[in-house]
């Protein structure tokens, strides 16, 4: 097998003929949907290697292609690829044809399947998908420049975009940019030793098929750094509501912290004008070193028509800690995965999240934690606010406890208000434990305002709406206290008491 | 004072508002106002405080805030202006020393972890920093030792003027060796059935309810 031009979306191959025209590089697309869904090759035919960015057309032939694809699936990969310039560097290309060839086999997720049982993404499949080509805009036009004096790099619709970064020295050795501009022999090395076979859902193989670049960090063997970075993804392309027409970013994002290293890490989402609509679909990948730390902080502020879809996947290597602080306010359809995978002993964990619907949206947090090795410790407490009788949460908190993690001391805690009628809220703590020398504990509760707490208020003088908001905030304050960094945490109250209290001056 | 179940404190928790009970006949008459048909929030603010007997925790909300929101709702009924929370520390931190408590207790959340007499305390801070009228003090005496006590009832002392009023829930005489009160009413099913000076307490102790009712 040579080239870089694998077979991506044949759509005209059967299941099998994918895996024989693998040792035969093909090329092949279509760009009429119809056609592709039912032709076929008979025999691969093999293009002219000297001029890659020939796109070979076929006669269509009638052979239904196999059930395993999803025509709607490959139609939306077809879209990505023919937006994405065809000759990029190796990594990506890997990433690429790793992902598309998944995605052959993925079909859209539906209710039936127990990931979205809850979560409805009819709507997404019921609009136009279209790629966000690069942007072409003067800085001048977007209110990029954080409010804070952090390190900060700016990424607009998946393109990173290093005029709209202020970043300023971050330590030694530390890379932080754009993989298809790394220069360093040594990181290049790093970045393809790592690879990830994990095979998230459609939507994570869709990132790869779709990102144009791949922001990466890069934190070397002991290097502590100081300053917080904060990696803003703006949300620039976007259609009215009403539209057919959804704007589609695929941001993605390497974190690599070698042994010993540390870093605090936000992650900021901001939404464009209210109201309008667009789909970002984002991936960070982080790799936690031996002994080395990471504090990730995740704010999710998008407009509530948007669809914000999120893996986060994570590598705990043996003494490592990972800290992570979510608040999720936006957005009309949010779906987070977060997936934390224990490759050593004595980890510690850390999941703090906060999510709230205040129209009707939905907030989903599903998150796993595969521990295999034995002492690790975490801790896990998810709080849900829903404040709109429309509006739905969803938690589905997964931790596996396997064979060999013996010691574990694992807890999870899930508190969920609502605090209309009719709001919605469904809950799925799991734990599933295999060892059996260990310490799990999980709880969940769902409930409106506690009586007693108000009538305490109100029997010192503040009258009930002003009680209840008090009440309400301090919900929150529990998750919102863990941000390490002051600025931020400030940032998040002052947002989140004004969702709150949209008439509050 | 009374027996237990006579109705003390289900009578102080009717005087506040508690959402527990419901008023079917009678009428309570403050300052010239009707305070049954008052919400509690407006008989607060009427100048009614009544300490709790074991008081809510509150997660989430520090002792400050709790208390810059209720003294701030006495300014605007007055028609003043809020407090900031820079000035208002610099109106409440006299008054910790009254109570004997420390700077750093502001910082805790309400009665989070709070030992029992720290939530007496924290009634009695209460008290000082938002004042009232009548402050209905229910069995403050209860789980406090003798140099809480001590400590609460030169408090209650000190906030007590010609201006106002305190109505003290106790069983035994020994809070009212620091807080000498004017009057003692004694509780027997819900109804006052005798009322006199301090003399009474004595005879209480010496002989027990059944000297006082059916006399």
């Amino acid at each position: 097998m040579a080239s870089a031009l694998a077979p991506i979306f044949s759509t005209k191959s059967t299941s099998v003929s994918v895996s024989s025209s693998l040792s035969t590089p093909t090329r092949i697309s279509t760009k009429s949907t119809s056609v592709s869904v039912y032709s076929s090759l008979s025999t691969p035919t093999r293009i002219n290697q000297k001029n890659p960015k020939v796109r070979v057309f076929t006669k269509p032939k009638l052979n239904p292609i196999s059930a395993f694809s999803d025509p709607y699936v490959l139609q939306i990969a077809e879209t990505l690829e023919d937006s994405l310039p065809s000759l990029s560097s190796p990594p990506l290309q890997k990433l690429r044809e790793t992902s598309s060839e998944t995605l052959l086999s993925t079909p859209w997720p539906s209710r039936k399947d127990e990931p979205f049982r809850f979560t409805d993404t009819s709507f997404l499949k019921n609009s136009r998908i279209e790629p966000i080509l690069p942007p072409k805009i003067q800085s001048s036009s977007l209110d990029v420049f954080s409010d804070t004096l952090l390190p900060t790099i700016s990424i607009l619709d998946g393109y990173i975009m290093n005029e709209l970064s202020q970043l300023k020295e971050l330590a030694s050795g530390v890379y932080v940019g754009s993989l298809l501009s790394v220069k360093s022999e040594a990181i290049l090395k790093r970045v393809s030793e790592y690879e990830s076979d994990f095979k998230g859902d459609l939507f994570w193989s869709l990132n790869g098929v779709g990102t144009p670049d791949v922001l990466l960090v890069y934190v070397p063997e002991g290097c502590k750094v100081e300053n917080t970075l904060v990696l803003r993804y703006i949300s620039g392309e976007s259609s009215d509501k009403g539209s057919k027409a959804l704007p589609f970013s695929n941001p993605r994002v390497l974190v690599l912290v070698e042994k010993g290293g540390e870093i605090s890490i936000v992650e900021e989402y901001v939404g464009g004008e209210k109201d309008k609509c667009y789909w970002s679909n984002s991936v960070i990948e982080v790799v936690v070193g031996e002994g080395a730390k990471v504090s990730h902080s995740y704010l999710q502020n998008q407009s509530l028509n948007a669809a914000h879809i999120k893996w986060t996947w994570v590598q705990q290597e043996s003494t490592s800690t990972y800290e992570h602080i979510e608040v999720s306010t936006g957005g009309k359809l949010s779906r987070h995965n977060i997936h934390i995978q224990q490759v050593g002993p004595d980890t510690v964990t850390e999941l703090s999240t906060f999510h709230m619907c205040i129209s009707d949206q939905t907030q989903d947090l599903h998150s796993r934690l595969v521990l295999d090795h034995p002492r690790g410790v975490s801790q896990q407490i998810h709080k849900c606010i829903v404040a709109h009788s429309s509006g739905q949460a969803v938690f589905d908190g997964n931790v596996q406890v396997n064979r060999y993690a013996q010691q574990t001391d694992a807890g999870q805690l899930t508190r969920s208000l609502l605090l209309e009628p009719r709001a919605t809220v469904n809950v799925k703590p799991n734990l599933q434990i295999i060892a059996d020398d260990v310490k799990c504990s999980h709880g969940a509760a769902i409930s409106d305002l506690e009586e007693d707490q108000l009538f305490y208020f109100r029997a010192r003088g503040v009258d009930v709406e002003t009680a209840r908001k008090a009440l309400i905030f301090s919900f929150a304050a529990e998750v919102v206290d863990r941000f390490p960094n002051a600025s931020i945490r400030k940032k998040v109250e002052t947002h989140i008491r004004e969702l709150l209290d949209p008439s509050r001056p | 004072m009374g027996k237990n179940g006579s109705g003390k404190s289900t009578f102080a928790k009717v005087l506040v508002g508690h959402p527990d009970y419901k008023i079917t006949g009678g009428n309570v008459s403050f300052k010239g106002e009707n305070l049954l048909e008052m919400e509690p929030e407006e008989r607060s603010l009427a100048g009614v405080f009544m300490s709790f007997q074991s008081p809510v925790a509150i997660p989430g909300v520090s002792n400050i805030d709790f208390l810059n929101m209720a003294y701030n709702a006495k300014r605007k009924k007055l028609g003043q202006p809020e407090l900031g929370p820079i000035e208002f520390y610099g109106h409440i931190a006299p008054k910790l020393e009254l109570v004997n408590m420390k700077i750093d207790f502001l910082n805790r959340n309400v009665n989070d972890g709070f030992s029992g007499g720290e939530r007496k305390r924290n009634e009695i801070l209460q008290l000082a920093v938002l004042g009232a009228d009548l402050a209905i003090l229910g069995e403050i005496d209860s789980g406090l030792d003798v140099d809480a006590l001590r400590d609460v009832a030169k408090a209650v002392n000190w906030l007590l003027s010609f201006k106002n009023s305190v109505l003290m829930i106790t069983h035994y005489l020994r809070l009212l060796e620091f807080i000498k009160p004017t009057y003692i009413h004694i509780m027997e099913d819900g109804r006052i059935i005798k009322t006199g000076d301090i003399s009474i307490a004595e005879v209480l102790e010496k002989e027990g309810y059944k000297a006082i009712s059916g006399t």
